[in-house]
């Protein structure tokens, strides 16, 4: 990997710091760092959005029996909650770090399409309001679950329009935005910042946005033949009309799953920069941890159909599917062993990124553990629908990508503000999570190894007292992210100043900017050795 | 070369690349819809699948592991 050795920057960097005021200054934007915390605002409010809504559906499962909210408004909290989460939480906030980061770690001054950078992220808050506005939508948002299977999906209101174009317009911006990270990485590094000297946060993302480029299309391909099966009398999934609703699981899922490595990758990116930071080593294995990267990509393209075991398939297609599954376990471990590899001897210190980055690796391994448990094919069709299912995605998703960003917040903080962060906060906040991300989710392993069935809102009396457990772990998970809110606020308001490299083991070509660093970066590239 | 011909010669080739991406995504986009008004839809899409997965792999396999390339 690369690192630092040169003393180019400053100078003539300040020189170019005039840019519009006001509000303007955020809707014409074009200046990477700009976009990139509109980006993990817009994420952080939708994170509360679907935040509460998962509060919601915790309340209402404390108990069984129906208390709060009706069936039918239960089932459209779970589809958006997921919805939200994935396109309008997680991947924005992964692509806010790509538009900070990326340009500023391989020594460009922007991204290369700034007008279509700005254009990306406007569209998104468009499908936000899309998608949350379907509850108020004759017959309320969709509910029939993230994955929109037909033939819910086919019946339900008109919220699922709004849903569709919510989406079409979130792939859009997807697919513009990693048409810039490509081009800027492939064609705007400084000089000497060869392909396997770029810093491996840069490497995830570069792949996860080629995978954007496979998958997004194809989703965005499948949902419009949902519209014109709703209003336009075609039948390509609608069985009432010789159509074929497995057809759309299988090409739903070869969207779906490489959707899950397209959240985690940016997020080993991050874990890859912060743990050999706070170790004070490079990283070790450098080399296979891209190879590892490429051949996870390229290999979540090949197991789509573990997501619908139960569908029925043929012996040799379930073998093919479970074989495929477990493999993607060889370069993940690879992974694992290289992170702790690079603690290993390391002089290890103890901060808020660092703890969310070892919480990450510790939690994300359970959920690939419980991946491959439900990868073998009789335990996946006992365990289908089940919590144990909800339990796993979370602990790969949560634990996992959410983890490894609140790492990268605390992380980069101190250089996207120039003001150092409360420590005592950041911890409070990383036990808090740690240990309430484990009261809500852990407890669904046994509800889901007991059979209680998802997306039910009411349930038999015997899974009672570990849904209580979870139901109160999810407020304290919840109410613990207001501690990042006020951690964040408080640094940008009355932190202290922090020095150009806060991290002593920080060597990528950010940390020889100034903090925070000027409008415009690297206007004159630097030159890596 | 001067400064402003190696400039406008970058931004030809971003925008050659970015023109060749979406190319790609709009291939996808129509084969998964055209796939399914073939013979056998199945089979169209399988193709379809096999393409993106060759997409893929070129895309990331050129890239890997090339430590001299700038």
């Amino acid at each position: 990997m690369s690192s630092i050795p040169h003393d180019h920057a400053a100078g003539h960097e300040h020189a170019h710091e005039h840019h519009p005021g006001g509000i303007m200054r955020w809707i014409m934007t074009t200046n990477h760092k700009d976009i990139g915390t509109l980006y993990l605002w817009f994420s952080f409010t939708m994170f509360i959005a679907g935040g509460i809504m998962a509060l919601t559906i915790r309340a209402e499962l404390f108990q069984p029996g129906l208390q709060l909210v009706e069936p039918e408004f239960f089932n459209q909290l779970n589809t958006v909650h997921g919805l939200i989460m994935i396109f309008g939480a997680i991947m924005p906030a992964a692509v806010g770090f790509a538009n900070w980061q990326v340009p500023m770690m391989i020594g460009a001054p922007d991204m290369a399409f700034g007008r279509l950078n700005n254009w990306s992220f406007w569209l998104l808050p468009f499908a936000g309001v899309l998608l949350l506005g379907s509850f108020l939508a004759p017959g309320g948002a969709p509910s029939a679950g993230w994955t929109l299977y037909p033939p819910l999906s086919v019946q339900a209101g008109m919220g699922m329009d709004m849903t569709i174009f919510a989406i079409h317009i979130m792939g859009a911006s997807s697919i513009m935005g990693s048409i810039n990270i490509i081009t800027t990485i492939l064609n705007m590094r400084a000089p000497g910042m060869t392909l396997m000297k770029m810093p491996l946060f840069v490497w995830t993302w570069l792949i996860t946005a080629y995978m954007l480029i496979a998958v997004m299309p194809v989703l965005a391909g499948s949902v419009t033949m949902l519209l014109t099966d709703r209003h336009f009398g075609t039948s390509f999934f609608n069985a009432a009309g010789g159509g074929d609703p497995v057809l759309f699981q299988h090409v739903f899922w070869f969207f779906g799953h490489p959707e899950v490595y397209i959240m985690i990758l940016p997020a080993f990116g991050i874990a890859s920069t912060v743990i050999p930071a706070f170790a004070r080593k490079p990283l070790f294995g450098y080399a296979s941890m891209v190879y590892a990267t490429a051949s996870i990509a390229i290999l979540s393209f090949l197991v789509w159909a573990h997501h619908m075991f139960t569908v029925g398939m043929p012996a040799a297609g379930q073998l093919f599917f479970m074989y495929a599954t477990m493999l993607i376990a060889v370069p993940t471990g690879v992974k694992v062993f290289n992170w702790l590899a690079t603690m290993w001897k390391g002089s290890m210190t103890f901060e808020t990124p660092m703890l969310f980055a070892i919480g990450f690796l510790f939690l994300f391994t359970i959920g690939g553990f419980t991946g491959l448990v439900l990868a073998i094919v009789p335990v996946d069709i006992s365990l289908h629908d089940t919590y144990y299912v909800v339990a796993h995605f979370h602990y790969v998703l949560v634990a996992g990508s959410l983890f490894a960003f609140f790492a990268g917040i605390y992380y980069w903080l101190p250089k996207w503000t120039g003001r150092m962060y409360d420590e005592t906060l950041g911890k409070w906040h990383f036990w808090l999570s740690f240990i309430f991300f484990n009261v809500t989710f852990f407890p669904m392993h046994f509800l889901g190894l007991a059979g209680m069935p998802r997306r039910v809102p009411d349930y038999a009396t015997q899974f009672t007292d570990w849904n209580m457990v979870a139901s109160i772990g999810a407020f304290g998970f919840g109410l613990s992210q207001l501690l990042l809110l006020i951690a964040v606020l408080k640094t940008i308001r009355s932190g202290p100043p922090a020095p150009a490299r806060p991290w002593e083991g920080a060597d990528t070509l950010e940390w020889t900017l100034p903090s925070p660093p000027p409008y415009h970066t690297f206007e004159t590239p630097p030159v890596v050795k | 070369m001067q400064p402003d011909s190696k400039m406008g010669s970058q931004r030809a080739a971003n925008l050659r690349m970015a023109t060749i991406l979406l190319s790609i995504a709009a291939v996808f986009f129509c084969g998964i819809i055209l796939a399914q008004y073939s013979g056998a839809p199945a089979v169209a899409v399988g193709v379809l699948g096999l393409a993106i997965l060759g997409f893929l792999g070129i895309s990331i396999g050129r890239n890997v592991g090339r430590r001299g390339r700038q």
